[in-house]
């Protein structure tokens, strides 16, 4: 299980708008104020599932034994390289949203900090995901988080991926009519799992410094847009092209 | 009717054994009744061959929504799962299994927490009951909202005759993910006439052990338990308690009051085989247990105590204080996450009502919400355990009112409401839309009260208040009181109402008018208490109308009535007196153990100090610090802030309308909330309300609109100075009102976050700024449709509207509300904003503006109203 932490104030600071410059005393001191509400308020639940990536096109990726297909060039250049996909949903819980709803009646700014701030820990509760399924996969690389209304990844497959990872039974999560997460402080992400081990195989059995992109990655297609672009062996594409490169 | 006599063998999951046997993960699994029935029909067969007395049909996500992908008509996908489980009872032999029609949760979320309205959810619901002819009986499972168990359970009710178990799914805290509490679903239920209740899925049978026997003590209904196989492997997804050692830890739940018991998420046929054999030999065990007894009492019947000292020998250690504290708990009340059970002294608060008071009257004239939500909050942190919720006022559509009112509620205040209103129909609205059990004030002694509203406690199962007066008016001893309230009491009980959901308001007569009722109201309080054994409600705060200092005399009345019995007083939190007597009588009376809530009430309590008020000081110029004043705590830096170094602003203001007001500017451009409110109290007694706006807030907001366009400030910083300017106006306003003036806006401007789009806090922020400038903000909510944005744009004759849309796909909503007011012919601009806009795509869309952020749109609307 994951458990709230402090809220990560630089990174709700940034939220605010602030960027590099750090909050005044009176703000900060407010933010304060606000964080033991927050961490109240906040029930966070997760649910993840991972699948063996199926099948791979330009524009498309399926998954092993699940009715989601992901789909769009974006999540295939996201997910190049990988052999597994973990789903990911999470949510801070309804009581933040109530919480929100109060303080905007009663102190604006109060409001406008917590939702900063809720925003912080939704996203810190993320890492702690990827840390810990991180220490379960240890010989598995993970992308970054990438979600549905990314790029041409369409928001419509969130219905589809909260189904796949049984979020509405399991954490409680459900969408609206427009697809949209309830409760608002909710994540849901796509992650790729790079098999590590196989690079390390691969670099063993080659001499020099030549590797090879794990399994399935040149079945997506995307040679140009692979991280092993560079140094592959089995390189479809021999000429060299410096963009694109993910990692 | 279910027979409960012998405990009921569920089945267990569907869904695994669906995707064992070939169902994808994240598939429709009501597609199989239709494209692979044999194999649905197996896994009931299964289930019965291991002994499930009932089995559920395959229709968990069978709801117009969930199937509209489904590629099969809703109704053929649930005829096949009946059919299915039909075919399966037959083929095993055993007619006497039932078919229980299976219903799970919709998978939206109903307001405020989602987007979807309680009818919406009630028509998906009762759309499948309807579809699900030839099942024996309706099981609502795995729900998670109390709003949508409510929703689903009176579908049932009202579509069909079947019985209705009832299970939700709770966390480790004991609460489910939307947070519905234990209590809370008990209490909600217990009187709505379903056949069982309980909890389902989401943990192991360990973890629902204390669940169960927590379940047990708020509820005299029989208990329905479906736990998971333990908890799933996140990589495996398997499960990790297996049959044995499932079977064993249901059998500890069974003495609690348990009548069906099946499995739910990695359950298999193997568990409920096991789970059949020792539930039979626990029943076998236990008829012995009891008929050995039976037969010791009979022999031992002079001993009279001789049989229970071997009681330790079957049931469970807590078994017998459960049972007493179920036996003898009265009973209470309920939001979804908060029971108010009725067994201490309660206070409900008296605020949200329009009776003599001109500020609240307005606010519903104008629908001004968050006035009529800040009255709860403000009674909530003052202590207030209940609200009373009154909207009636002549030129208003109450049914209307009261529904948005305790749906909006609901939102922000977490404590059980009392729904006052004398009109069935408004109490009806309200009841169905109530997320819990609410108290109903009230019902009377009068033949055409007691008709109608009784009826309607009965069916939504809510608790009520009987008024203790009928068509002869209030009686003037205690002893007419008393027989209106047995005439309640006996109507009540007659149409199955139970008589612990009665409270008794035994009507306080005012002192200053019939001084010698106010014993006779006392006394009737103390009958009430001591020969009905019911609770009585008092309406403290109408003792001392007519009277000067109020408090006093209400606060020793409080305390009479308390001592005679008096349980749920109506009065007002916020008076310091009356709440600290009621913390005081629960103290005294050892019902706040070790003083802990009496203590907490208090932890920042420090002796009132001796403020020393000048004469004049409210009309002394500023700059002397002595600000605070008037309202006895002194504020803090009330002294003479001083104008930043450098604001020639500030300079200028000092110059020309003196320190006070350079202290004012000074307090908006710091964020300093306190002393804002203090130095607008103390201006406005030497200048000019308007004057003040103008002179003073309106260059401060400047200053801090200018810092932000800068960069130089941030956003916080200016909502902080936007507040500060709110606390101001408030204070402006309401010293206007009580000198009859009218308030001067610079014109109304109708704001609203388009349709699909559910985040608000952009335009909540925008609202507070364009209010700080004077403008009349007509603020239409979130996820607005077309239609209200141009009804609204059209009733105001505004010429401003603002949009605000937060993600892109909500964007085309955002178009097509700006082609709609196009269409209607108006001649208002369209201001949009939000994250995710670029004037690139406003113009595109129609706008007449873009709104960058707050302040742009202050600009904007000056612009546009020519100011």
């Amino acid at each position: 299980m994951v458990e709230m932490k402090p809220i990560r104030m630089d990174e709700a600071a940034r939220y605010l708008g602030y960027g590099d410059t750090k909050p005044d005393e009176t703000i900060l001191a407010l933010m304060k104020e606000c964080e033991a509400p927050l961490l109240e308020a906040c029930h966070p639940a997760y649910s993840v599932g991972i699948f063996d990536m199926e099948c791979c096109s330009e524009d498309e990726v399926r998954l092993a034994e699940c009715a989601l297909t992901l789909t769009g060039k974006d999540i295939v250049k996201h997910l190049v390289g990988c052999t597994k996909v973990a789903l990911m949903a999470a949510t801070l819980g309804p009581g933040v949203d109530m919480l929100l709803r109060r303080l905007q009646l009663t102190s604006m700014p109060k409001a406008l900090l917590t939702d900063a701030m809720a925003g912080a820990a939704i996203e810190q509760i993320c890492d702690d995901i990827q840390s810990e399924l991180q220490g379960k996969m240890p010989l598995y690389r993970q992308t970054w988080r990438f979600s549905p209304g990314y790029g041409d990844l369409p928001l419509a497959l969130q219905d589809e991926l909260l189904s796949a990872v049984e979020a509405n039974k399991r954490i409680g999560l459900a969408t609206t009519d427009s697809h949209m997460l309830t409760p608002l402080k909710s994540v849901t992400a796509i992650i790729g799992l790079q098999d590590m081990t196989k690079e390390l195989r691969k670099v063993a059995t080659e001499d020099g410094d030549a590797i090879s992109a794990p399994v399935g990655a040149c079945a997506a297609g995307a040679c140009a847009g692979c991280a092993y672009h560079e140094s592959c062996l089995s390189r479809q594409d021999k000429t060299t092209d410096e963009t694109d490169v993910l990692q | 009717m279910i027979d409960t006599s012998k405990i009921l063998i569920l089945d267990g999951a569907m869904g695994t054994e669906l995707q064992a046997a070939g169902l994808p993960v994240g598939g429709i699994p009501e597609v199989w009744n239709i494209e692979h029935p044999e194999a649905v029909t197996a896994i009931h067969r299964r289930y019965i061959e291991a002994g499930s007395q009932v089995v559920y049909t395959n229709t968990f996500g069978a709801n117009r929504l969930k199937m509209a992908k489904a590629g099969y008509p809703l109704q053929a996908l649930i005829v096949a799962a009946i059919g299915n489980a039909r075919a399966a009872v037959v083929e095993a032999g055993r007619p006497d299994v039932k078919v229980a029609f299976d219903i799970g949760p919709i998978g939206r979320l109903i307001e405020p927490l989602g987007d979807m309205s309680f009818d919406e959810a009630y028509d998906i619901f009762a759309e499948e009951i309807r579809a699900a002819k030839g099942a024996d009986m309706i099981v609502i499972e795995t729900m998670s909202d109390l709003s949508e168990a409510k929703a689903a359970v009176l579908a049932a009710k009202e579509n069909c005759d079947l019985p209705v178990f009832l299970t939700m799914s709770f966390e480790s805290n004991s609460r489910t993910f939307t947070g519905t509490a234990i209590a809370s679903m008990a209490l909600t239920f217990s009187d709505m006439g379903i056949d069982g209740i309980g909890m389902n899925c989401s943990l192991g049978p360990e973890e629902l052990l204390p669940m169960v026997k927590e379940l047990y003590t708020c509820t005299k209904l029989p208990l329905v338990v479906k736990p998971n196989a333990g908890l799933p492997d996140p990589a495996t997804n398997k499960y990790n308690v297996f049959p044995e050692d499932f079977v064993q830890i249901i059998r500890k739940m069974l003495p609690y009051g348990v009548c069906a018991v099946g499995g739910c998420c990695g359950t298999s046929p193997e568990y409920i085989r096991e789970l059949t054999r020792v539930v039979r030999e626990w029943e076998a065990e236990r008829d012995a247990y009891e008929a050995d007894k039976a037969a010791g009492a009979a022999e031992m019947a002079p001993e009279a105590d001789g049989a229970s000292a071997e009681d330790g020998g079957f049931y469970p250690d807590d078994y017998e204080e459960l049972t007493t504290l179920r036996n003898t708990r009265p009973t209470g009340i309920a939001s979804a996450s908060k029971t108010v059970w009725f067994s201490e002294p309660r206070c409900i608060g008296e605020r949200i009502n329009p009776t003599g008071k001109k500020r609240f009257k307005e606010a519903l004239q104008n629908g001004d919400m968050d006035y009529i939500l800040g009255q709860a909050i403000s009674q909530v942190e003052a202590g207030a355990e209940i609200l009373d919720v009154n909207v009636g006022l002549p030129g208003i559509d109450e049914t209307a009112m009261m529904v948005r009112v305790i749906r909006e509620l609901q939102a922000v205040v977490d404590v059980p409401l009392q729904i006052d209103s004398n009109k069935p129909e408004v109490l009806e609205a309200a009841l169905r839309i109530y997320c819990g059990k609410p108290l109903v004030n009230s019902v009377n002694g009068e033949e055409k009260s007691l008709s109608s509203i009784l009826p309607l406690v009965k069916k939504y199962g809510a608790a009520v208040v009987g008024l203790t007066l009928d068509e002869a008016g209030i009686g003037a001893t205690a002893e007419e009181r008393f027989a209106v309230a047995e005439k309640i009491v006996s109507r009540a009980e007659a149409i199955g109402i139970r008589r612990e959901n009665l409270q008794i308001d035994c009507l306080t007569l005012t002192a200053s008018a019939e001084q010698a009722g106010v014993a006779e109201t006392l006394k009737a309080v103390a009958m009430v208490h001591d020969r009905l054994h019911l609770g009585a409600v008092l309406g403290v705060s109408n003792v001392s109308f007519g009277l000067p200092n109020r408090d006093v005399i209400n606060t020793a009345f409080l305390t009479m009535a308390l001592q005679n019995g008096l349980t749920l007083p109506i009065m007002n939190p916020n008076s310091e007196a009356m709440m600290g007597a009621l913390r005081a009588y629960r103290v005294l009376m050892n019902i706040d153990k070790n003083s802990l809530a009496y203590m907490d009430a208090y932890r920042d309590w420090k002796p009132a100090q001796t403020v020393v008020v000048a004469a004049g000081t409210a009309g002394v110029p500023g700059g002397t610090g002595q600000a605070g004043g008037a309202a006895g705590t002194p504020a803090q830096g009330g002294a003479h802030i001083g104008a930043p170094a450098g604001d020639t602003v500030a300079a200028d203001i000092a110059t020309r309308l003196g320190d006070g007001a350079a202290s004012l500017y000074t307090a908006v451009v710091r964020g300093l909330a306190a002393q804002g409110t203090e130095l607008t109290k103390s201006l406005l007694g030497t200048m000019d309300s308007m004057d003040i706006v103008n002179g003073v807030l309106i260059p401060a907001l400047d200053t801090v609109g200018a810092g932000f366009e800068s960069g130089r400030l941030f956003l916080p910083q200016l909502i902080l100075s936007a507040s500060v300017v709110q606390g101001a106006f408030s204070e402006i306003k309401n010293h206007m009102r009580a000198n009859g003036a009218e308030n001067v806006s610079k014109g109304t401007i109708v704001l609203a976050t388009v349709k699909g789009d559910i985040h608000d806090i952009g335009k909540n922020i925008v609202k507070v700024l364009l209010e700080n400038y004077g403008f009349t903000v007509v603020d239409l909510g979130r996820d607005v449709e077309i239609e209200a944005v141009v009804d609204a744009a059209r009733e105001t004759g505004t010429p401003l509207v603002g949009l605000s849309a937060l993600m892109t796909t909500t964007l085309p909503s955002m178009r097509d509300t700006i082609v709609a007011l196009r269409e209607a012919g108006l001649s208002c601009k369209v201001v949009v904003g939000g994250a995710v806009l670029t004037p690139e795509y406003a113009t595109e869309i129609g706008a007449d503006y873009y709104g960058r952020d707050a302040k742009a749109t202050v600009d904007i609307a000056k612009e546009v109203f020519g100011c």
